[in-house]
């Protein structure tokens, strides 16, 4: 299908500009170790079982990471007026928009599956024991990455010929992300309490719906902050 | 509709709207009767919910404006739009303020994350994004477009934090000494809150005409235009 | 004749500044147009427009007498543009910019098309290299290639000059010529009074948004025109 293949053209050129320069990546690990070593040492263990939390760390830390790595996207994209070429180009915004969403999305998730691990080993948690809980958490990892990265792929084209760059996009995106913050947090602290997947389901499927939501207003809306 | 009749008509809505605000606070000084539970300060839930109200139907007539304008252009739209945020962003910012002061009576603490509460602070920052995105775009045009993208995106999510953060609190009920929903309303202090909301949503709709009318002055677009 | 590339009542605003004002010109295939015009005379926007990059307010434009809709994306495969940036990617290779473009416009035996568009801009030599490392005139050359490779049938060049030596100049000059040749509808801005008055059928001056002289190309010697081009803008008060 052409839609599919143009799609995957522009996510391909994303990730193929991303391994050469490798700038994000290697930004948004190091971040994700550091950030880890800075939460333990903010973390009075007497008082506080950093198991506990950690799911919530997780989450924040990802977040940072997200906001971290995906801020500069139409600003690395306009360099050269290269976004100028895609809009002089016959493809459809929205198909635009998923290619962006995917690259993004395939970036920000391997940071995610980094966190997981360097959180592990941090403050020594222990991953949940069987299948189900395996797939529940690969679920709540892919819907709240994918939800944050929807919302992040329209939103931070404001950035470009804006007077305070990236630093307004925080402000746009944190009160939107309070909905998937809930649920992800919720849901990864049952499953690292091995809790029976009834209790989780709500979650997971509350956190589809907000994805839908994003990707549909997004790719609706995309057009009007890319176009000049 | 040209320029004195669009003053005429602030001008009816801001006479309404005071004198009803004169009736309400009348109303709330002198006539419901206190609260059983919580006393005086009580009343402050007279004041305090329909500013919330009229935040929140403005937020709703900034999406519905930026909407309409993203599809057709027309530039009044997002003027329109622009006032209500104006105007909403100022209920908002009352109801936050008095807010936390009936939560010290009811709950005991400056801030609770009770949903409303917690709604009307990301509503506020909804609200401060819509702005910031207007005001730091180099093309005025595209700041326009944006700020519209951001009322059509904050409205979506509205409802998606108020199920949020309700579910959670259903995790957690907290002791509460009272009805979080405020008091379980009788006659006199139904009439008094609907008072509230009449006369604040009057002072809105004069406060949102004559600014709505001299942003389009300041447009240089002709009022008989409206 | 139907018009290969016609403009009717173009306009475009900018908060209240008319940068684009009621421009209207039509092109027959195979002639060149050159503007001329001081900075900020909505030049690039005018281009702008015709690329599809951004909407008029107002007004027409049409290839082969339809109407090509803002909404529509497709007409844009009709059209290319080359700007004085390049719009490649400086961290892929010539090929793989070229291969990227290809792929958007959805072009048949891709690879055969590339390697004609650069042997034909002499750039084939360079497809592996990253367009980050090449020169400035091998880069604009390769935008040309780029801006060719889905064979548009109308081509814009803005300032495509810009930056480059005189050995540059003249390669990228040839090259414009050849492709006048070719049936294309060319329309070229330019501050180069030479390059613009030598490859021109038509010529016209940009100003505050209009089309402030207009006239068919009839061998204008460049000092002359020099002249023209001042004493027009004089008397718009620019």
């Amino acid at each position: 299908m052409k839609y599919l293949s143009v799609v995957w053209t522009v996510a391909r050129k994303d990730l193929l500009v991303e391994i050469r320069t490798l700038e994000r990546l290697v930004a948004m690990s190091a971040f994700s170790v550091l950030i880890g070593v800075l939460f333990h040492f903010a973390i009075d263990t007497s008082l506080i079982r950093a198991q506990t939390i950690a799911p919530s760390l997780i989450w924040m830390a990802s977040i940072f990471a997200g906001m971290l790595g995906l801020g500069r996207i139409y600003i690395i994209e306009d360099e050269n007026r290269a976004l100028s070429g895609l809009l002089q180009s016959p493809i459809s915004l929205d198909a635009l928009y998923f290619g962006k969403v995917l690259s993004n999305f395939i970036i920000l998730l391997s940071i995610v599956v980094l966190i997981l691990f360097v959180f592990a080993v941090f403050f020594n948690l222990s991953f949940p024991g069987n299948l189900l809980g395996w797939t529940s958490l690969s679920a709540v990892v892919f819907l709240g990455v994918l939800s944050f990265v929807s919302i992040m792929t329209l939103l931070s084209a404001v950035a470009v010929n804006n007077t305070m760059g990236e630093s307004i996009i925080p402000v746009l995106v944190f009160p939107l992300l309070v909905p998937t913050v809930i649920h992800t947090v919720t849901a990864t602290n049952r499953i690292f309490a091995n809790r029976p997947f009834v209790e989780i389901e709500g979650n997971l499927r509350i956190l589809a719906a907000i994805v839908l939501i994003f990707l549909v207003a997004g790719a609706s809306l995309f057009r009007f902050v890319i176009e000049e | 509709m040209n320029q004195s009749r669009m003053k005429k008509i602030s001008m009816s809505f801001g006479i309404l709207g005071v004198v009803a605000v004169l009736i309400l606070h009348y109303m709330v000084f002198f006539w419901v009767p206190t609260e059983s539970s919580m006393g005086i300060v009580q009343r402050i839930f007279y004041i305090h919910v329909p500013s919330w109200w009229v935040a929140f139907i403005s937020f709703g007539i900034v999406a519905l404006c930026s909407g309409v304008y993203l599809w057709l252009g027309d530039d009044r739209l997002d003027a329109a739009a622009v006032t209500a945020a104006e105007g909403g962003m100022i209920f908002t910012t009352i109801g936050l303020l008095t807010g936390p002061l009936w939560g010290k009576i009811a709950w005991g603490a400056w801030w609770t994350w009770e949903p409303r509460l917690t709604l009307a602070l990301l509503l506020w920052f909804i609200y401060l994004g819509y702005f910031l995105v207007r005001r730091s775009a180099l093309n005025p045009e595209k700041g326009k477009r944006l700020a519209a993208v951001v009322g059509i995106i904050g409205v979506l999510d509205i409802p998606l934090i108020h199920v949020s953060v309700s579910w959670l609190r259903s995790l957690h009920p907290e002791a509460v000494v009272l009805n979080p929903d405020g008091p379980t309303l009788d006659g006199s202090m139904l009439a008094t809150l609907l008072v509230g909301l009449l006369a604040y949503s009057l002072i809105f709709v004069c406060l949102f005409t004559v600014r709505y009318a001299t942003e389009l002055i300041d447009r240089g677009t002709q009022i008989q235009d409206v | 004749m139907i018009p290969r590339l016609q403009a009717v009542d173009v306009s475009r605003t900018f908060v209240r500044t008319r940068a684009v004002d009621g421009i209207s010109f039509d092109l027959n295939s195979g002639e060149l147009l050159s503007i001329f015009g001081p900075n900020g005379a909505g030049k690039t926007t005018l281009l702008k427009i015709l690329a599809g990059v951004i909407r008029a307010d107002e007004g027409q434009v049409s290839i082969d007498q339809k109407a090509v809709e803002a909404s529509d994306r497709l007409w844009r495969s009709q059209i290319g543009i080359v700007t004085h940036q390049t719009m490649l990617y400086d961290q892929l290779s010539a090929r793989e910019n070229l291969l990227f473009y290809a792929k958007l416009f959805d072009l048949e035996d891709p690879e055969d098309r590339i390697r004609e568009s650069m042997r034909t801009l002499d750039v084939l030599e360079m497809a592996d290299r990253l367009v980050g490392s090449l020169s400035r005139g091998f880069q604009q050359r390769l935008a040309l290639a780029r801006a060719l490779l889905h064979d548009p049938k109308v081509l814009l060049l803005d300032e495509p000059y810009a930056g480059l030596d005189l050995y540059a100049s003249r390669l990228l000059r040839d090259r414009i010529s050849s492709l006048k040749d070719g049936n294309r509808t060319i329309v070229l801005v330019t501050h180069s009074f030479e390059q613009g008055l030598e490859l021109a059928d038509r010529i016209a001056i940009q100003a505050r948004g209009r089309f402030v002289f207009t006239a068919l190309n009839e061998s204008f010697h460049l000092t002359e025109f020099e002249q023209l081009y001042c004493d027009t803008l004089q008397e718009c008060g620019v």
